[in-house]
């Protein structure tokens, strides 16, 4: 996983336990409920009290990743997370964000609502990492609300998926904004659902969605991928998933909407099998049909 | 006598349904370089590609032995680690995985089986191919595999995987297609100093014949509608016949091998 040393986290939860919360000048690390007290204006946000999660705020720029991990270990544990992430203006930051279960079959539920606010000239570059068992469930509704002049570099990578997965993302970009999304997603034994939307709200925004999906054995997925433009703004959408396995089965659904003239939005799709001709290539130059597979597929999601 | 080290027999093949080799006669003996000419669409690319077991082709009638080894049933991977190597003349694009990621997974995989142990007693002093190839294209490394390779670079980057295999016979699918003179001269080097200087045998398949003027060939086969109908030791007097008389001629030539 991304993260080496978990005690260096600036949030670290296990299970409804606050672990370790590491805080720099600068910048505020908080569990949700305590942040809904003490900071009035954070209610706005969190719309409701929270039960659990983390609030951080950064206020000065800072050299080096800011750092969650949220993880489940008990069987059957329920998580109901609300996460706050608020960055001033003109800051730039990079965040290593993991959620995990510590075993496989824990049968456990992650929920997290999370709301990052990234205020005009910010730049952020946000990597979320995903590990799960096999019979987990997942929930996620990330909403990101993006300044003037912001930039959002988002990826999601989910290589251990949990049985079943929810995933939501909404983009809310403004002017001279910018956004691209990632997500990286193997299927296996897992039902997956995706939506992710764009919403191109102010003059010269951008945001560009990149799907790639890999099907394996009873894996189900189904993505819709939105861009919405209301203003002169430009997106793109680039959904692909490759098939595995005869037991999976993928649906894609790229959606542009367009309210103004001058947007332009494209989109590409593509789902199929893995090359033969690929494959002969690569077993030729001594690759086993697995190897060679491990190695298209890890290019494909760009690992 | 010198080993024989590939022998084809008798061999008839299919691809989508289409008989394309029509009973194909061929031995190629340790530290020999071959070529095989013919026009387009004459086999000569799928002979290289059913050689090393492309399944997209099917064997009919006939057999292939390596080493006095039946390879007919061995997937590609074990052909690969026997020792047999092929650049292609049109190799796949592979978006997202890096060259060197390629060339050092063959390396690896190269160091675990038994062909890793360097011919001539000497170990493979490298995991990546050698210094004099390794630098002609550096900066193809940390490119996506044949993503906006130029023609050249595509032929370099093919020798280049097949140096990193280390193997006892090469085919050349078309490597001097599209090779200005230049990069031509470069690459037969590339090809001398580190295939035919460690005795590895050769097959070089060209319908121009350009190269061979750089490696001299012992033997050339002219293959035309799916059959070897000529093998002859003098390249020149091939090539020469070819030039002033097509391919047609070759079917009523005196050299023919029958």
């Amino acid at each position: 996983m991304a993260m080496k040393n978990v005690k260096s986290a600036n949030y670290w939860q296990v299970d409804h336990k606050v672990r370790n919360i590491f805080e720099v000048k600068g910048i505020t690390v908080l569990p949700s409920p305590r942040a809904w007290e003490k900071f009035g204006w954070t209610r706005k946000w969190f719309e409701e009290k929270p039960k659990e999660g983390y609030f951080i705020w950064v206020e000065k720029q800072v050299d080096f990743p800011l750092a969650t991990c949220i993880t489940i270990a008990t069987p059957k544990i329920s998580q109901n997370l609300k996460n706050l992430l608020v960055i001033e203006k003109g800051i730039k930051a990079k965040a290593i964000v993991t959620c995990n279960a510590a075993e496989n079959k824990l049968c456990g539920k992650h929920r997290a609502k999370g709301k990052l606010i990234l205020k005009d000239n910010v730049s952020l570059e946000y990597n979320h990492f995903h590990k799960w068992g096999e019979k987990d469930f997942v929930s996620l509704d990330y909403e990101f609300i993006l300044g003037k002049n912001s930039q959002l570099l988002y990826t999601y990578q989910n290589l251990f998926p949990p049985g079943n997965l929810q995933l939501k993302t909404t983009i809310y970009s403004n002017e001279k904004s910018s956004s691209k999304l990632n997500f990286i997603i193997n299927g296996l034994n897992s039902d997956i659902k995706i939506q992710d939307i764009i919403f191109l709200k102010e003059k010269s925004a951008q945001g560009i969605a990149r799907l790639r999906l890999v099907g394996r054995e009873n894996s189900r997925i189904e993505a819709i991928s939105k861009i919405f433009a209301l203003a002169p703004s430009k997106g793109h959408l680039d959904c692909r998933g490759l098939l595995l396995d005869r037991t999976a089965k993928i649906s894609l659904i790229p959606e542009i909407i367009c309210q103004n003239k001058d947007a332009q939005i494209t989109h590409e799709a593509s789902l199929g099998k893995i090359s033969e001709e690929e494959l002969t290539y690569l077993r030729m130059r001594g690759l086993t049909e697995e190897e060679a597979i491990d190695l298209i597929v890890s290019g494909f999601l760009n690992i | 006598m010198r080993e024989i080290l590939l022998k084809i027999d008798k061999l008839k093949v299919k691809g989508n349904g289409k008989e394309i080799l029509k009973g194909v006669n061929l031995q190629i003996k340790r530290g020999e370089i071959q070529a095989l000419l013919g026009p387009n669409a004459s086999g000569k690319s799928t002979l290289a590609q059913v050689i090393f077991g492309n399944p997209k082709y099917k064997i009919t009638q006939g057999r292939i032995f390596f080493e006095g080894k039946e390879v007919i049933k061995l997937f590609p991977e074990k052909r690969a680690k026997l020792g047999i190597a092929m650049a292609w003349q049109s190799p796949p694009v592979i978006k997202g995985v890096k060259f060197s990621q390629l060339l050092s997974k063959i390396s690896t995989l190269r160091s675990s089986t038994p062909f890793a142990v360097a011919r001539e007693g000497k170990e493979a002093s490298s995991l990546l191919p050698p210094r004099s190839a390794r630098e002609v294209e550096s900066h193809l490394l940390e490119r996506e595999i044949n993503v906006d390779f130029s023609g050249g670079e595509k032929k370099m980057s093919e020798l280049l995987q097949v140096i990193a295999l280390n193997p006892k016979f090469v085919i050349f699918d078309e490597i001097d297609s599209g090779l200005d003179i230049k990069r031509l001269e470069q690459v037969s080097k590339i090809i001398k100093k580190e295939l035919v200087n460690k005795r590895s045998s050769i097959l070089l398949i060209t319908h121009s014949g350009a190269i061979l003027n750089f490696l001299k060939p012992d033997i050339t086969n002219v293959m035309v509608q799916g059959r070897i109908i000529c093998r002859e030791k003098d390249y020149k007097k091939v090539l020469k016949i070819i030039k002033r008389y097509g391919y047609e001629k070759c079917k009523k030539c005196k050299l023919l091998a029958g």
